[in-house]
């Protein structure tokens, strides 16, 4: 069955936010925000990410799945390619710089020298990935808890896509907390069958043969499923005529000026990183001397 | 939909066979359904009756191809020069498993949906939901969230999307499979009231004694995808095979008197002097999260070596929640569940899965080898088997469940029906001493049920065997003990004899007597136990 995900009515800020709304200012946050690599910058578009995120008045226990998805993201982005490999600093962060640490160590048997060596304007740089990944991500982890999951299509509908796309978004938008219902189905369903998951040995190949298990029965249900909703829609008419929305939607004035506020932002961002150049990646001298002394 | 004066449905030599088939579905199917008419069709699982609902509304040929000859006329026209638009407004359909049609995320926006399709406006929308919501008695329900509904309701909230469009006909597909007997016997009744207001019902159930207490006007009964009878429910029950058809229990036993004695021999026999407990319910209670009801409260209860125990209880009662418990899938949030003396708490579910096999109610959440046999195999190779125990365990769960000849073939290539059994073959051939089954009948025909229940109780290897239901016959005829659940309570526990005698108690727990159980309550000081009809049939002589 299709699910959603989990909604309540908190009399909060942003319940009182129309969605096509809040999509605008997301949208237009997202977009503002990439076009800085400067961290005076991403410092204010942070706190504002953060002023944002309070008004959803959503618990730590409600998110913290989400946050620890972005946490594995955050990791693999910042950590891994940025401070380890150094690759996700490439064309921001100009090459050499000042290096705070360095270690060199030979690969066995091959003999590879492999030096390693962390920079000041790198470690900066993952500061400034956090400011604007975290800020991003605080505006979007919001959306599934704090949204009404009966506006989904209304919504996007509101914002001008077809009928048929905004349908096909809803489904999209329901088809993480569905799959995750069938995936835990499924994986008690083999737990019964003496299955362990953790304890699954082996090089790549066998590892893979060994998830099989979980993946085969989940991604049939998936295409079962999404059959079952192929055919439902078209036994109720879907597609042939021009859609009401049940879900009604309504502008108020701090709708609009919340729309005028992303538009503002947006344009001013434009302006300021390609007319006037600004935001590109800037470190403080005060953090390379604080670092190398 | 123009009025005429013909038939609302007429299906003329229809003949279908799909793509990925050799064999044809259906063949030369001809018959018909007037205006106000309620129809039953009958058959054995596999005989190509879902075939023809899909031609009747639309989706053959429209989202299944094939090689398609004859014809099916809707009000005088041919369905085959109609778009599926115009067809789905003709025509309603009710799929068999109510969760696969919801769409909405709440009651109003999933009855609405159909009339959202056709553009109506809002403020007759919501109108038209609040009188369908009214007539099917759930206006209640009107601003609640599908997802958290019981099989019952979902079921009349999907109905309710069909009918708020108006339909002329309405075709429910085995409507009756997940309900609780009370509720199926609601929904029946709504059945029959919506043809009575004029509406063409067409019902495809296996369940065929419950629909005859509606009485349906026609019943066709199919077989090998053709029409074998087409008449009055006297006549089908006269021609049709009583062990593959369930009929009411005076009408077997009429049949039956002249047969052999059907051979049962159950292994498990309850201990009452000396009992040697598998395992125990001590105080549990259980919640999903903080903020939802309880789910179980106060369960207490111990399974014993030899006890044969089947589940009842309504929709939603907490039957699979608490089986669940015994396996630790689910740990209590209050109280002990203890196998074999530990507390599955400190157990994984695959160290308890040594002791219990439990059967899942849905196969396709559990099938994955590309061979039945590596399926089979899959359990006992996890429990750490030796390669002789698993083939001589696959080889006689495959012969349990009747489907020898599909050892190499694909189990998500076979029929909803054979892939049930084969789920259940997966957990037999594991050897628990617990054998658990969550409705171990749904999606079967009655002849198979039959076979695969009589087979796994005549033989030996099991210290206990627990099964959900809500098919009363099933349990009156198999436990040697009945648990009721009501509300996350156990509020009967005994034998069957002594549990199901007060009928209005029964009917409190929304359990309805059927015709087996009065059989066995008339007979019971001739026979001292409940049998099955056949049974009772050489005890009346």
């Amino acid at each position: 069955m299709l699910v959603t995900w989990r909604y309540k009515y908190r009399n909060s800020i942003m319940d009182r936010i129309d969605p096509r709304a809040r999509w605008i200012f997301s949208c237009a946050f997202l977009i503002s925000c990439t076009m800085f690599w400067d961290a005076r910058f991403l410092i204010f578009f942070f706190i504002i990410a953060v002023v944002w995120y309070t008004f959803g008045r959503t618990k730590w226990k409600e998110t913290r799945r989400g946050w620890l998805l972005v946490s594995v993201m955050l990791f693999s982005m910042i950590v891994i390619n940025t401070l380890i490999t150094g690759g996700g600093a490439g064309g921001v962060v100009p090459p050499g710089g000042h290096e705070v640490w360095t270690q060199g160590f030979t690969i066995p048997w091959v003999n590879w020298h492999i030096h390693f060596g962390l920079t000041a304007e790198r470690l900066w740089f993952a500061i400034c990935q956090l400011l604007r990944l975290g800020g991003i991500s605080a505006i979007f982890v919001l959306i599934p808890y704090t949204m009404d999951s009966r506006s989904y299509g209304a919504t996007f509908h509101g914002l001008g896509m077809p009928d048929r796309f905004a349908y096909t978004m809803e489904l999209s938008f329901r088809f993480i907390p569905t799959l995750a219902q069938d995936s835990a189905a499924t994986l008690d369903a083999q737990k019964a069958r003496g299955y362990e998951i953790e304890k699954v040995k082996g090089g790549l190949f066998r590892k893979i043969l060994r998830i099989a298990p979980l993946i085969v029965p989940i991604t049939m249900n998936s295409i079962v499923a999404s059959e079952d909703v192929a055919n439902a829609m078209d036994l109720r008419c879907f597609g042939q005529y021009k859609r009401t929305w049940l879900f009604e939607l309504k502008f108020h004035w701090w709708d609009i000026i919340l729309i005028i506020f992303s538009a503002l932002m947006l344009i001013g961002s434009a302006v300021a990183a390609y007319g006037f150049k600004m935001g590109n990646f800037w470190i403080p001298e005060s953090f390379i001397n604080m670092l190398i002394g | 939909m123009p009025k005429t004066n013909a038939a609302a449905l007429v299906f003329d030599d229809l003949s279908f066979q799909y793509n990925t088939r050799s064999e044809p579905a259906i063949q030369h199917i001809s018959f018909s359904v007037q205006p106000g008419e309620l129809l039953l069709i009958a058959g054995s699982s596999g005989c190509g009756k879902t075939t023809l609902m899909r031609c009747a509304n639309g989706l053959i040929p429209n989202a299944y191809h094939g090689k398609i000859s004859g014809d099916i006329k809707l009000f005088g026209r041919s369905v085959f020069e109609m778009q599926m638009a115009e067809i789905s407004q003709a025509v309603g359909t009710l799929l068999q498993d109510p969760e696969r049609q919801i769409l909405g995320s709440y009651v109003l926006n999933e009855v609405g949906f159909g009339l959202e399709s056709l553009g109506i406006p809002r403020n007759e929308i919501i109108p038209r939901v609040d009188e369908t919501l009214e007539h099917l008695g759930i206006l209640h329900m009107r601003d609640r969230e599908t997802f958290g509904t019981s099989g019952g309701e979902k079921q009349k909230i999907a109905l309710a999307g069909v009918l708020v469009m108006k339909p002329k006909i309405l075709l429910l597909d085995e409507p009756l499979s997940s309900l609780d007997p009370a509720s199926a016997h609601e929904a029946l009744q709504t059945f029959r009231q919506l043809a009575d207001e004029g509406l063409s019902v067409v019902i495809v159930e296996h369940r065929v004694e419950d629909v005859l207490t509606i009485h349906p006007d026609t019943v066709v009964y199919i077989d090998e995808g053709q029409v074998t009878y087409c008449g009055d429910s006297k006549g089908l029950m006269a021609i049709v095979d009583y062990r593959r058809i369930k009929l009411p229990a005076d009408i077997v036993v009429e049949r039956a008197r002249n047969a052999p004695a059907p051979q049962f021999y159950p292994v498990l026999k309850p201990n009452y002097k000396n009992p040697e407990t598998l395992l125990s319910f001590e105080g549990v209670h259980f919640q999903y999260n903080e903020d939802s009801p309880e789910v179980l409260d106060d369960i207490n209860f111990e399974i014993h070596k030899g006890d044969v125990i089947a589940v009842l209880g309504h929709n939603g009662s907490g039957k699979t929640t608490m089986v669940k418990h015994a396996l630790g899938l689910l740990k209590p949030t209050q109280g002990h569940v203890l196998l074999e003396g530990l507390d599955t708490q400190k157990m994984t579910v695959a160290e308890a899965a040594h002791t219990v096999g439990y059967v899942f109610q849905s196969p396709t959440q559990m099938l994955f080898a590309p061979t039945v046999k590596e399926e089979l195999a899959f359990g006992p190779k996890n429990l750490g088997f030796s390669p002789e125990e698993i083939d001589k365990n696959v080889t006689w769960a495959i012969e349990t469940v009747h489907l020898n000849e599909e050892l190499d073939t694909p189990p998500l290539a076979l029929s909803f029906g054979q892939q049930k059994r084969i789920s259940i073959a997966a957990i037999l051939s594991m050897r628990s001493r617990i054998l658990m089954m969550d409705e171990p009948t749904a999606g079967q025909d009655y002849w198979n049920y039959q076979a695969f229940m009589d087979a796994i109780l005549q033989m030996p290897g099991f210290d206990s065997v627990i099964f959900i239901t809500h098919d009363l016959d099933l349990a009156l005829i198999y436990a040697n003990r009945i648990l009721i659940l009501y509300g996350g309570k156990i509020v009967a526990d005994g034998r069957p004899q002594d549990v199901l005698q007060d009928e209005l108690q029964l009917k409190k727990f929304r359990i309805l007597p059927t015709s087996l159980l009065k059989l066995n309550m008339q007979y019971l000081p001739k026979t001292g136990s409940f049998y099955r009809a056949e049974t009772i049939a050489h005890f009346i002589g």
